[in-house]
């Protein structure tokens, strides 16, 4: 009797801990459903390279052609947010239309970290947060060298991301290759 | 070593060296302790078993089969963890015993690792390696005490000090310190603690006494971060503090080879004692924006936790005055805010020192008959040759005399005591 009287609390905070478990991934599950259901889905032009991760496997990281702005501002400490307010340039690709230290009142931003400010260039670098791309582990390195070929072989960069933008957050859907989505471009070759 | 011994009873008791009825009484008692040990095995292999299943799910997920569709994916994702709530909730509500507690416990600990990860790949989430560490340990935090589990207790130590380290030794400046790794080292405390009162004794405690003062040996480090030359002076009363703590009643009662906290004060010390016995080490930048940082800080307090343990063992009466690897850390601050100006000073001081602990671990090892401890002495005056040797313009003659006559002292020592010991067992006898 005692015994039972003891499992059961005990079994409780299991179960508490249990849904804990299950919360976090479906937590991180939801918030990127939103952002994809809900977002504006922008191209940014970018060169894939290909580390890899101990658990979550190989991906490629993403090299963003869109890595710096224009700033007289030389208060730019590295790690510190910088927020990135999006349009679209007249070939559809993502571009900056203005940066700032606070929250912008719209939706269409992505929150940055910088990297350095140069005052030299009066320029100030950042990184985007959505900078890994998954793919299976065969496909990875080979994406890296279909990139360099498809490089060659046009004139402009023709790798983009696509990514969806909700207050600040990003979800990177997927990469494309002359429009292709990588993967399949991999395959191809 | 237990059936060898059982099979000599019968020999003895023919021998007469020992009665019927106390050769019946070992055995009874060796038999009482066997009926525990085959338990033991299937513990061991039921914790690596699920440990390599679950580093193999992990792996096999990482994969990334792209044929599968998104919802796919994702199903896979959860289903290893759930698979693990399930046996561990089982295991909890029968009472299933220790060996199911620490193998559902090793399974579901890498099935809430596999999960997260495999999310993050499917949604391309990126981030920290040390984030996602940390969320994985908090998450599994509970289960020490709800399972009771020792392999879940070593893989929360392994894990935080992974986690300690990738947040603090990165190649970018670490905008913070890894604080988290505080609290979930302290979390463990109790269970810790728990075992010590219970079974000072099991082989659990003595891999806990050195996974504990090893882990945080390892990550002390990361919580500098500009203020490194404070680091020496932090290494050297963190070692102090496990002198002292391998001192207490609980672990010196122990083996040596159990005692983590003796050996790596003792060793420890001596290692950074040598490191400051080269002049070079001594050029720091002394700056009053050094007393305000977040590395004195934690010097304070450590310097604080070492001597409260030390007058701890003074109120006991076993603090051994003749033995300075008890208060070598005061010594040694002293020193530190003091040599900052003099360079040289400090360095000869240091030097002095390490000769000291040396001398006097050779005298205690001569005492006490034991030629572990002595050889050790030896050892740490050739370390401190050995190092002079690349350090300074004497002669080569000179050096050369000097490490031929500590050879010899190896000899002698070593001689003169295997003798005493002799004679000694001879006027036992």
């Amino acid at each position: 009797m005692l015994k039972t009287m003891k499992t059961i609390p005990v079994f409780l905070i299991f179960v508490a801990v249990v849904l804990a478990q299950l919360f976090v991934p479906a937590k991180m599950i939801f918030d990127q459903e939103k952002v994809i259901s809900k977002g504006t889905a922008y191209k940014f032009k970018t060169a894939p390279v290909d580390p890899s991760d101990p658990f979550k496997g190989k991906y490629i990281y993403l090299n963003y052609e869109l890595n710096s702005a224009a700033s007289t501002d030389s208060t730019w400490v590295y790690g510190a947010p910088i927020y990135l307010s999006l349009a679209t340039d007249s070939l559809g690709f993502a571009k900056l239309h203005r940066i700032s230290k606070d929250t912008p009142n719209h939706q269409n931003y992505v929150k940055a970290k910088v990297n350095w400010y140069s005052a030299h260039e009066k320029t100030v670098t950042f990184s985007l947060p959505f900078d890994e791309f998954y793919m299976n582990e065969t496909k990875a390195y080979d994406a890296e060298i279909a990139h360099v070929k498809a490089q060659r072989d046009s004139v402009a960069n023709n790798t983009y991301a696509l990514v969806y933008v909700l207050n600040g957050r990003g979800v990177l859907e997927n990469v494309f290759i002359n429009n292709i989505p990588i993967a399949e471009y991999v395959e191809k070759e | 070593m237990k059936s060898k011994f059982i099979d000599e009873l019968p020999v003895l008791v023919k021998n007469q060296v020992i009665s019927e009825e106390t050769a019946s009484r070992i055995r009874a008692y060796y038999n009482s302790q066997e009926s525990d040990s085959p338990n033991k095995l299937f513990t061991v292999f039921g914790v690596l078993g699920s440990l390599l299943v679950g580093l193999g799910i992990i792996l096999i997920l990482a994969h990334n089969w792209d044929d599968f569709s998104q919802t796919l994916k994702t199903v896979l994702a959860f289903l290893p963890l759930v698979i693990g709530q399930i046996l561990a909730g089982y295991t909890i509500l029968k009472r299933k015993g220790t060996t199911w507690n620490e193998a559902t416990g090793t399974f579901l600990f890498f099935a809430v690792g596999s999960s997260i990860a495999l999310v993050s790949q499917i949604y391309n989430i990126p981030g920290d390696l040390s984030v996602y560490v940390l969320t994985w340990i908090v998450l599994c935090m509970p289960l020490i005490y709800l399972l009771k589990s020792n392999a879940v207790v070593m893989l929360h130590i392994v894990f935080s000090t992974f986690y300690a380290c990738s947040m603090g030794y990165g190649f970018n400046p670490p905008t913070e310190a890894p604080w988290w790794f505080i609290v979930l080292l302290a979390f463990v405390m109790p269970h810790y603690i728990m075992m010590l009162n219970d079974r000072p004794e099991s082989h659990m405690v003595s891999i806990f006494n050195w996974l504990l003062p090893l882990s945080v040996v390892i990550t002390l480090g990361a919580f500098l971060e500009r203020h490194g030359e404070l680091g020496y002076l932090m290494y050297v009363i963190l070692f102090g503090l496990f002198y002292n703590i391998g001192k207490l009643p609980i672990f010196d009662a122990q083996k040596l080879r159990r005692n983590g906290y003796l050996v790596l004060g003792s060793v420890g010390t001596v290692v950074m004692l040598l490191i400051m016995s080269f002049n070079g080490v001594w050029d720091f930048e002394w700056t009053s924006e050094l007393f305000s940082s977040r590395a004195f800080f934690m010097t304070l307090i450590l310097f604080g936790m070492s001597l409260a343990v030390l007058m701890y063992l003074n109120s006991r009466q076993l603090l051994q005055w003749i033995n300075p690897f008890h208060y070598v850390f005061i010594l040694f601050t002293l020193l530190f805010f003091s040599g900052m100006s003099f360079g040289l000073a400090a360095t000869i001081f240091v030097n002095i020192l390490v000769l000291m602990l040396g001398l006097i671990t050779i005298k205690t090892g001569a005492d006490k008959f034991h030629f572990g401890i002595l050889n050790y002495g030896l050892l740490i005056i050739t370390a401190l040759i050995v190092c002079r040797f690349f350090d300074t313009d004497m002669s080569y003659v000179i050096r050369g005399l000097l490490f031929v006559s500590v050879g010899i002292g190896f000899f002698l020592t070593n001689y003169v005591m295997l003798k005493r010991k002799k004679s000694a067992v001879k006027t036992n006898a």
